[in-house]
C-alpha cells in the first residue's frame, strides 16, 4: 500500500467524523500547548537569571582567589599569590592570558568629597574587567602609569560629561577613612594622594565605586601605605587575584582543576551556570511533567476515540481485509489516524502555547509596567518542534492497542459483524 | 506445484472444526474437491451443509484445521496471514450475498480498492476499475455512491471488484440471495458469460435451478460431499 494513499484513507476516515476528532483533536491540542506553555516559562525563567550573569563576565574566565581551595567565605584560609605562582598559572594547558590584579587601598577621589568613595583596581592592560564600550574615552594601556579608567557617576563630579572629563587631572586619596554608603570605614595607614589623568569613563552601571588603574601604580600605592617597596609587597602580600582566560569555555573546567591543584581557590561562571543549568533542568522537569500529565489524559482519549473508531469500522475492514489488505495495513491505517490526531493537536497546541504566553505576557505588562523587559516565555526551535514530535509520539502509542486489534480482527467474523 | 494437469483448485481431507462449548462442530468434515481451470462449479447444500466454509476456506478467508487445500499451486494451508492476504490480493476475487460494499466510497473506488492493496498507483487503479466497470456495462454508474445504486447494481459493482485483479478464481456465496428474480437472472447471465470468457468460478448456493447454471454440480450435507 502506498504511504499517499494510507494517508488519503485516513484523512478521510479523520474528517469523516468531524465532531469527534475535532474534539479528540483539542485534547491533544490542550496538551501540547500546556506542556510548551511551562516549559517556555521555565526556559524564560533560566534565560532571564543567565542574562543577568552574562552582564558580568565572560564565560571563559577563571578567576583565582588568594585562598586555599575548599572552603570559602569567612572560613577561607588566605594563601598569597605571587610572581612564581603567576608562572605556573600562564603554563596551564589552555590558559590563554593571564591578567594580574592588586586592590590598592580604599579611598576617594578628592574633587568629589567625603562621598564620592572609590575601591582602585590595579590590573594589565587588556585585563577581563577593563573591556567592553565605554561612554568616552579609552580603555588602560600596556605599561602606562598616572592614568585612570573611572564611572561614568564619578565623571560627572569633575566635568560636564563622560567626554569632558578626559584628560583631567583628579586626586585620588588612598588609606584614609572612607564612607562607603551610610558605613564609616577608618583608613589604614596614612592617607595619601596621587594625581592621575582620567583616560577612559565607563558606565557606572558596571561599579559605581571602581577605578581602574594600572597595575604597578596600584602595586606602589599599596606599599607605600604600608611603608614598604612595590617588590616587598609582591612578595609578602601578592595579588589580590588572578584572572586566567581559557582559549574556550570547554577548557575552564580543566583550568579550575589545574588552579585548585596549584592550591588556590579558583571560581567561574561556567561552572555556576551549568548549576543553573541542572537546577532549571529539574525545574523544567517538573513544569513538564505537569504539562504531560494534560497530554496523558488526551492520549487516553485518543485510544477511546480509535477504540470506538475499530468497532464502528469492522465491516469495512472485514472488506478491506476479504480483498486483500494485509495485516499491517489495516495497523498503518488506524495508526496514520491517530498520528494525524497527534500532528494536528501537536500544531495547533504549539500556536495555542505561543498565543497563550503572549497573552499572559500581554497582562502581566499591562497589570505591571515596571516589569522585568526580557521575555517570560521563550518557545525555541527544540522547544517547538519537540513539543509536535511528543505530541505525535503520544498519539501513536494510544493509537497502537487499538490499531492491532484491528489488525488481528479476523476477516470473516468482521465480514458478519453487524 | 504442477497446475499444468489443468486443475486449479485440490482439495484434500479439509476439515474446518469450531469448539463450540463442550462439543466440537465440524463445519467441513472431511472434503476432497477438484476444480479444473475454467470449470463453473456449483456446490449445493441446504444451509449448515459446510458449503460456505468451503468457499471461505477456498478464499483464503478460513484456514482448515485439517487437510491441504492447493489454489493455482500454492497451498494455503501452510499460509499465515500475510500470505493469506497476499493470496486474496492476487488470486481470488470473492463475491458474497451483502454485496459489502463500501457506502463512503463511489462505485469506481469501490472497484478500485484491492488495487489500493496492491500498492497500484491512483491514475491507473481507477482506470482499470473503469475499463471493469464498462465490460460489466457499470459505466455510467461509476461515480455513484452505492447507496444511489439497485441490488443489481451493487452485485455487478462487487463482481466487478472480484475481477479488478485478474484473479484465477472467482468465489460467489450465494450472489443472488438479495437480489429480485429478475436481478438474479441477469446476474447469472453475466456469471455464465464471464466463464464463456475463461473465466474458473466456484458458486455456492441453496437453490437447485441456479446450481443448473454451472457445469458441474456437487452437494454438500453436514460437511460432506454427498454425491
Amino acid at each position: 500500500m502506498r504511504s499517499s494513499d494510507l494517508f488519503a484513507l485516513a484523512f478521510g476516515n479523520y474528517s469523516r467524523s468531524r465532531l469527534r476528532s475535532t474534539l479528540t483533536t483539542l485534547g491533544v491540542a490542550i496538551g501540547t500547548a500546556l506542556v510548551v506553555l511551562l516549559i517556555a516559562l521555565a526556559t524564560g525563567a533560566e534565560d532571564n537569571v543567565k542574562r543577568s550573569i552574562f552582564s558580568i563576565g565572560d564565560l571563559r574566565l577563571v578567576t583565582v582567589q588568594p585562598f586555599q581551595p575548599g572552603a570559602t567565605g569567612l572560613s577561607a584560609v588566605p594563601r598569597t599569590i605571587g610572581d612564581d605562582h603567576v608562572a605556573k598559572f600562564k603554563a596551564i594547558p589552555h590558559a590563554q592570558s593571564v591578567y594580574r590584579q592588586y586592590d590598592a587601598p580604599l579611598g576617594m577621589l578628592l574633587e568629589g568629597g567625603e562621598d564620592a568613595a572609590i575601591r582602585p583596581q590595579g590590573i594589565e592592560a587588556g585585563a577581563p574587567v577593563d573591556r567592553g564600550d565605554l561612554l568616552a574615552g579609552r580603555h588602560l594601556g600596556p605599561s602606562e602609569r598616572g592614568v585612570a579608567v573611572i564611572p561614568g557617576n564619578l565623571a560627572r563630579l569633575v566635568a560636564a560629561s563622560p567626554a569632558a572629563a578626559l584628560g583631567r587631572k583628579v586626586t585620588l586619596r588612598l588609606g584614609g577613612a572612607v564612607k562607603l554608603g551610610a558605613t564609616r570605614i577608618s583608613g589604614s595607614g596614612t592617607p595619601r594622594d596621587y594625581v592621575v589623568t582620567v583616560v577612559g569613563v565607563f558606565d557606572e552601571q558596571a561599579s559605581q565605586t571602581s577605578v581602574r588603574i594600572p597595575l604597578e601604580d596600584a602595586l606602589l600605592a599599596g606599599a607605600e601605605n604600608r611603608g614598604l617597596t612595590a617588590d616587598a609587597l609582591r612578595l609578602g602580600t601578592g595579588y589580590s587575584g588572578v584572572a586566567i582566560e581559557s582559549d574556550d569555555s570547554q577548557y575552564v573546567a580543566d583550568v579550575v582543576r589545574s588552579v585548585q591543584e596549584l592550591g588556590f581557590s579558583a571560581f567561574s561562571l561556567k561552572q555556576v551556570i551549568e548549576q543553573i543549568d541542572k537546577g532549571f533542568g529539574v525545574f523544567r522537569g517538573i513544569l513538564a511533567g505537569i504539562g504531560g500529565v494534560a497530554l496523558l489524559v488526551a492520549a487516553i482519549g485518543i485510544a477511546n476515540t480509535m477504540v470506538m473508531a475499530v468497532l464502528e469500522r469492522t465491516r469495512e475492514i472485514g472488506i478491506m481485509k476479504a480483498v486483500g489488505a494485509s495485516p499491517r495495513d489495516i495497523r498503518s491505517l488506524f495508526l496514520a489516524e491517530a498520528a494525524l490526531v497527534g500532528a494536528f493537536g501537536g500544531i495547533i497546541g504549539l500556536a495555542l502555547g505561543v498565543l497563550g504566553g503572549q497573552a499572559i505576557e500581554l497582562v502581566i505588562r499591562t497589570l505591571n509596567p515596571q516589569a522585568s523587559p526580557a521575555p517570560i516565555f521563550i518557545v525555541d526551535v527544540p522547544l517547538a518542534l519537540g513539543a509536535v514530535g511528543l505530541a505525535l509520539l503520544v498519539s501513536l502509542v494510544a493509537g497502537f492497542l487499538p490499531s492491532r486489534r484491528a489488525m488481528r480482527m479476523s476477516a470473516l467474523s468482521a465480514l458478519r459483524y453487524e | 506445484m504442477a497446475t499444468t494437469d489443468g486443475v486449479i483448485v485440490r482439495a484434500t481431507d479439509v476439515a474446518r472444526v469450531y469448539p463450540t462449548g463442550a462439543t466440537a462442530v465440524a463445519a467441513l468434515d472431511g472434503v476432497t474437491l477438484e476444480v479444473r481451470r475454467g470449470e463453473f462449479l456449483a456446490v449445493m447444500g441446504p444451509s449448515g451443509s459446510g458449503k460456505s466454509t468451503l468457499l471461505n476456506v477456498l478464499g483464503g478467508l478460513e484456514r482448515p484445521t485439517r487437510g491441504t487445500v492447493v489454489v493455482d499451486g500454492v497451498d494455503l494451508s501452510t499460509m499465515d496471514e500475510v500470505a493469506l492476504a497476499g493470496y486474496r490480493r492476487e488470486k481470488v476475487g470473492m463475491i458474497f450475498q451483502a454485496f459489502n460494499l463500501l457506502p463512503r466510497y463511489r462505485v469506481v473506488e469501490n472497484v478500485a480498492l484491492p488495487l489500493v492493496f496492491a500498492g497500484v498507483a491512483p491514475e491507473a487503479r481507477l482506470a482499470r476499475a473503469r475499463s471493469v466497470l464498462d465490460r460489466l456495462g457499470m459505466g455510467p454508474r461509476a461515480d455513484h455512491r452505492p447507496s444511489q445504486l439497485s441490488g443489481g447494481e451493487m452485485q455487478r459493482t462487487a463482481i466487478a471488484r472480484a475481477l479488478v485483479t485478474d484473479p484465477a478464481l472467482l468465489l460467489a456465496d450465494e450472489p443472488t440471495g438479495n437480489l429480485d428474480s429478475a436481478n438474479g437472472e441477469a446476474l447469472l447471465v453475466l456469471i455464465a458469460e464471464l466463464h464463456a470468457r475463461g473465466q474458473t468460478v466456484v458458486l455456492v448456493t441453496h437453490d437447485a435451478s441456479i446450481a443448473s447454471r454451472a457445469e458441474r454440480t456437487v452437494r454438500m450435507r453436514d460437511g460432506r460431499i454427498v454425491n
